[in-house]
């Protein structure tokens, strides 16, 4: 009988073998739980230096069509400015603080990912934590990109099956 | 169910819908500015007397404003400035139809009617990620967001 048979010491044996991997019931649940932010698309993005007037970074605003800038020095991340800070902090101040440093109005320590997390990680910042810009990461902390609401609903319309 | 299917089956009314901020076209940007901080919402809805919307006045477009006029634009009307006509959909509509409008067309909010076209809601971006996050609580409300993706001191004995 082959249970009885000493095992080869030096023959392979795969602690993996008796692995079952996860099964999921939905490709989208699947592409949560196993693709990274980094397969989101979060390029291109725009950052600007925390030391820019308010008014140039409303320009830049309004001239690329985007929501949310990255403020950022030396490629860390400092904080954001978006149409949000627009509205709650600039609009009616305009030419109180159109000349002030960018620092100054944005906002500070924004719930950024990284590059590694899983995807469902982009969604819990808007879910759980209320903000649909989220920086990007990587494990230097360096900014490499901002994954926004469009790019997730792409996402999620990429793992539908069709 | 899978969500692809919840999407296509269930009515925009399940998702969690926002009270709209709502203006009249005759009011200035400023009246709406005040009232979106307070409500803490990106865009206010004019409507008619009936209360149907006419158009919507978004923060984007308040920041392209800013940006071509300067701080006079916010003492000009909202019927001036405001987008029409309005993206909508009825409260029966298929969820489908919001995440739709937001990738073809670019929308970031969309009003919600009723049968007789009255404004009942606002939905958008983040009521579409809600309900992904509503289905999927085990992927997406348990993410760790924001700390170390290594430990900085070696960990154990």
């Amino acid at each position: 009988m082959s249970s009885l048979t000493p095992k080869d010491p030096d023959a392979f044996q795969d602690p993996l073998e008796n692995y079952d991997p996860k099964v999921y019931e939905d490709p989208l649940e699947e592409a949560l739980a196993e693709k990274t932010v980094s397969e989101i698309c979060h390029e291109p993005f725009v950052t600007i230096s925390p030391d820019l007037p308010v008014h140039k970074a409303v320009e830049k605003l309004a001239g690329l069509h985007v929501s949310c800038l990255l403020v950022a020095e030396e490629g860390k991340l400092l904080g954001v400015f978006s149409d949000r800070d627009v509205l709650e902090r600039v609009a009616l101040e305009f030419d109180a603080v159109k000349d002030r440093p960018v620092r100054e109005l944005m906002t500070n320590n924004p719930v950024y990912v990284y590059e590694t997390d899983s995807s469902a990680a982009a969604l819990t910042v808007t879910a759980a934590c209320g903000f649909r810009h989220v920086p990007v990461l990587d494990v230097e902390h360096k900014v490499v990109g901002i994954v926004s609401p469009q790019r997730v609903t792409a996402f999620l319309q990429q793992h539908f099956v069709k | 169910m899978g969500l692809q299917q919840n999407f296509q089956t269930e009515p925009v009314s399940r998702l969690s819908l926002r009270d709209p901020v709502i203006v009249s076209p005759h009011q200035t940007l400023r009246d709406a500015i005040v009232r979106m901080r307070e409500m803490k919402l990106g865009c206010a809805v004019a409507v008619d007397d009936e209360h149907k919307p006419l158009g919507i006045f978004t923060e984007s477009k308040l920041t392209q404003l800013l940006a071509q006029n300067g701080s006079q634009v916010v003492g000009e009307t909202i019927g001036t400035h405001m987008t029409q006509p309005c993206p909508w959909v009825e409260l029966t509509d298929p969820i489908v139809y919001v995440l739709d409008a937001m990738q073809l067309k670019n929308v970031r909010f969309m009003c919600v009617v009723d049968a007789e076209k009255r404004l009942v809601g606002l939905t958008g971006q983040k009521g579409l990620i809600e309900f992904v996050a509503d289905h999927f609580p085990g992927q997406v409300m348990v993410q760790r967001v924001g700390g170390n993706p290594y430990p900085a001191q070696r960990e154990g004995a």
